[in-house]
């Protein structure tokens, strides 16, 4: 282990990103701009619910209960005469939901007794048909209220007050931004993995290998140029989710810093191990691809939580850098946690980064395939 | 016509050796697939399970402890620990320890019990993950639901309130997140390993210095695109017949649309990504760059294909970048053919876009294609354009129409008849 050849080959392969401009936006600036493009779908928070009404009743009653759904920001609703008409829009997904309101609806309610009516759901999303099930199940609660009222029926005996902490608007952007960094990060990672692959496609890695320089020192001086030049693009990723998108940053920055850098050894140590395997930056792409990008929207509990009743699948999800990153960004951003309370993530992937820098360091071999 | 199909016929099979030999990619465009899709299957769409609960109970009645019991019957929740105060349990949250406080306050069971009274109970969900925080609070509005009417049929008091909704999920009774996420997952299998191929035809040639090869071919620039273009059809088809085999077969989903119109639309779909490698291979001048551009639109695709956010949800600029966003459009087809048993009749608009879409790109990279095919060339041609009409000028001031170069400032004499030189005419072709 000499310092001097890790650090020669540190300068080279800075003057490989630097010196190609479109290289050096992927690996500095791009990471800021594509959190721009995934954040902004987030910005109108919840989805309206596309409602089909039926009005099969056709008495004040049920058109005051119409008219109560249609004057709600939550819904926009269309009418709908038949079942085959519902079934045709659910079909063609321009509907979230139809409600069919019975006939006898006004004498059930005016007497006393409970009115049934009917959603019929598009049960393909779920997640949007429980968000449409809230919003129905909540405004039939409070048109339930003002009926109540009006007929001096008894109040609801048990209701609940709910809030989501550290949300002050239910803004879903300000959850799903801190979610997303992880991910833009995957742009200079696989930058990485593909450098390594290149090298053995182009040739020059027979030229290395008559060099003094060994494997560790190799794969050190690659790992802390691609960790440096990525961390470069930790400020505009920053200033991109604070000034831009307005999310509250709670926690430390000195330790967004260090977990950052903790984050970026094991991803890019990751990434070279895997370069180092394949030998065309095709596969490369292929494996960089299927292992930190894809799964990075699926896996790492960014939108739904991490699956925990398959062991295998848990422990696939648990060797992702990004999966403790998440709870890392989120917890940095939104609740202000301190090192105490993430101990556990930033341990992981110190344990991740020794893991996969000596299995790449294990793996190289400075021979000729 | 016999010549073009020959030498697109020979380019093809020259591809196809060149995908063959390559073992691991190979294994990635036909294994990877499959594998992403079984493991994604078997996780993806995770629902809220066991979320860890604190609860602050300042009542410590029967009816809280039953409130309690209740929480913790369900899938989502699990109460771990107790507080004695909401702030206590607030810290626990932000060190990650729990996900969701219930409060029960004081005189929760007399408040329960009065018919003029509502007991208020607090719930607290760690907003920092939207989904499952929402999940969270919609959890707890059905266990007070159920409360109620437990109360209702107990006490035989008044009615559950005057309207009741009942429920049914068409398409998926159940449901089950799986369906939707899996078929999601095939539309995006099916684009990546597309775009990936196709991004790097041009590129891989020029960075082995085979372009110039290619270039003194007779192949002319349509011919090139095809050539390069039909493996990777054969490739997007192969794998969208595989992952759709997959997703009926291992998990069990039934294909209620017809396949040959899934394969006929999935066609436009991956020639869009032809298009847009095509492009791409174009513009960069190595492999890790285009691989880089690639990962940019990547991004943006699955950023506006309603993938995270259906695409009505979204605010009206990125409205408008996902109607030109072939994913999109592509996973609206998927999903309505497998899961609704959706026709060409409901799904031509987004067939129709496809097209659309496609041929833009397809001309698109035609256009970049009839430029040259080094990155610099369209630099080249500008250059080229701006010299020639400089020459244009300065031939107008000197009054001469013949294109024979002049050195700055000689002065000629103005000729009465044409000069008598051929005029030869050099072609190259790209």
């Amino acid at each position: 282990m000499s310092i001097r050849r890790l650090v020669s080959v540190l300068v080279k392969e800075y003057r490989h990103i630097l010196r190609e401009p479109r290289t050096l936006w992927m690996v500095f600036l791009s990471p800021a701009f594509v959190l721009i493009a995934l954040s902004t779908i987030f910005a109108s928070g919840s989805g309206r619910v596309d409602l089909a009404l039926w009005d099969q009743d056709r008495t004040s009653l049920s058109r005051q209960f119409a008219a109560t759904l249609s004057s709600d920001e939550d819904f926009s609703v269309g009418y709908a005469s038949d079942y085959e008409e519902i079934e045709e829009l659910l079909v063609e997904q321009s509907i979230d939901a139809a409600m069919i309101i019975p006939p006898g609806f006004a004498d059930t309610v005016q007497s006393g007794d409970t009115a049934l009516v009917q959603v019929i759901l598009d049960g393909v999303d779920t997640f949007a048909a429980g968000q449409a099930t809230g919003s129905l199940l909540g405004h039939a609660a409070d048109f339930g209220l003002a009926l109540s009222r009006q007929f001096a029926l008894p109040s609801l005996p048990l209701q609940i007050r709910s809030q989501s902490a550290y949300l002050p608007d239910a803004a879903e952007q300000d959850s799903m931004v801190p979610g997303l960094i992880p991910i833009v990060f995957s742009l200079p990672v696989i930058a990485a993995a593909s450098a390594l692959a290149r090298e053995h496609e182009a040739g020059s890695m027979e030229a290395l290998i008559t060099t003094p320089v060994r494997g560790l020192e190799y794969l050190g001086g690659k790992l802390i140029a691609y960790v440096t030049a990525s961390l470069g693009g930790l400020l505009p990723v920053w200033v991109v989710a604070t000034l831009l998108f307005g999310v509250p940053f709670r926690g430390s920055p000195l330790l967004l810093l260090v977990l950052t850098v903790d984050f970026l050894l094991a991803s890019v140590g990751m990434a070279l191990f895997l370069g180092n395997l394949v030998r065309s930056q095709q596969t490369a792409t292929m494996l960089a691809l299927f292992i930190f990008f894809v799964p990075g929207f699926f896996l790492t509990g960014m939108i739904d939580p991490i699956d925990t009743t398959d062991l295998v699948s848990t422990a696939f999800s648990y060797a992702l850098p990004s999966t403790h990153f998440v709870t890392i960004c989120r917890a940095l951003f939104l609740k202000g946690t301190g090192l105490t309370g993430l101990w556990q993530p930033a341990l992981a992937l110190l344990v991740l980064s020794v893991l996969w820098v000596g299995l790449g360091s294990l793996t190289f071999k400075k021979r000729m395939r | 016509m016999r010549d073009t199909l020959h030498r697109i016929w020979g380019l093809v099979v020259k591809e196809l050796l060149q995908l063959g030999r390559d073992k691991l990619l190979l294994t990635f465009v036909i294994l990877g697939p499959v594998l992403e899709l079984l493991l994604m299957g078997g996780l993806a769409g995770g629902g809220v399970e066991n979320l860890p609960l604190a609860v602050v109970d300042l009542d410590r009645s029967r009816a809280s402890r039953e409130l309690i019991t209740t929480l913790d019957q369900t899938d989502e929740f699990l109460v771990k620990a107790y507080g004695d105060s909401v702030a206590q349990a607030q810290e626990w949250m932000r060190n990650g320890e729990i996900g969701v406080i219930v409060a029960i306050p004081p005189g929760y069971s007399e408040a329960l019990t009065d018919p003029q009274e509502s007991a208020e109970v607090q719930v607290i969900a760690d907003g920092s993950s939207y989904v499952v925080s929402t999940v969270a609070i919609a959890t707890a509005e059905n266990v007070a639901t159920k409360i109620t009417q437990d109360l209702t049929a107990r006490h035989a008091v008044a009615s559950g309130g005057p309207v009741e909704l009942r429920f049914i999920a068409r398409f998926n009774h159940l449901l089950d997140g799986q369906p939707n996420s899996i078929t999601m997952m095939l539309g995006l299998i099916v684009y990546q390993v597309t775009l990936i191929i196709a991004a790097q035809r041009f590129t891989r040639e020029r960075e082995l210095g085979t372009l110039e090869q290619l270039r003194v071919t007779p192949l002319g620039r349509l011919e090139l695109m095809a050539g390069k273009a039909i493996p990777t059809l054969l490739v997007g088809l192969v794998d969208c017949l595989l992952t759709t085999g997959l997703v009926v077969i291992w998990f069990d989903i039934p294909m209620r649309g017809s396949l040959p119109l899934l394969l006929l639309l999935t066609i436009p779909f991956v020639l869009v990504q032809i298009g847009w490698g095509t492009f791409i291979s174009l513009i960069s001048r190595t492999q890790q760059q285009a691989i880089l551009f690639v990962f940019m639109l990547v991004m943006l695709e699955i950023a506006c294909s309603g993938f995270m956010v259906p695409a009505s949800d979204m605010p009206k600029t990125m409205r408008v970048l996902s109607s030109v966003s072939s994913v999109q459009h592509y996973l609206v087809i998927v999903r309505g053919l497998i899961l609704r048993g959706a026709g060409l009749r409901s799904l031509w608009l987004p067939a129709l876009a496809l097209s659309g879409i496609a041929v833009a790109v397809t001309a698109l990279a035609w256009l970049r294609l009839r430029l040259g095919l080094d990155t610099d060339s369209p630099k080249r041609r500008l250059q080229d354009m701006w010299y020639a009409w400089r020459r244009k000028q300065r031939q107008r001031q000197a009054g001469r129409r013949d294109g024979r170069p002049r050195g700055r400032g000689v002065r000629q004499p103005k000729l009465t008849r044409e000069p008598a030189y051929a005029d030869v005419r050099v072609e190259v072709r790209d």
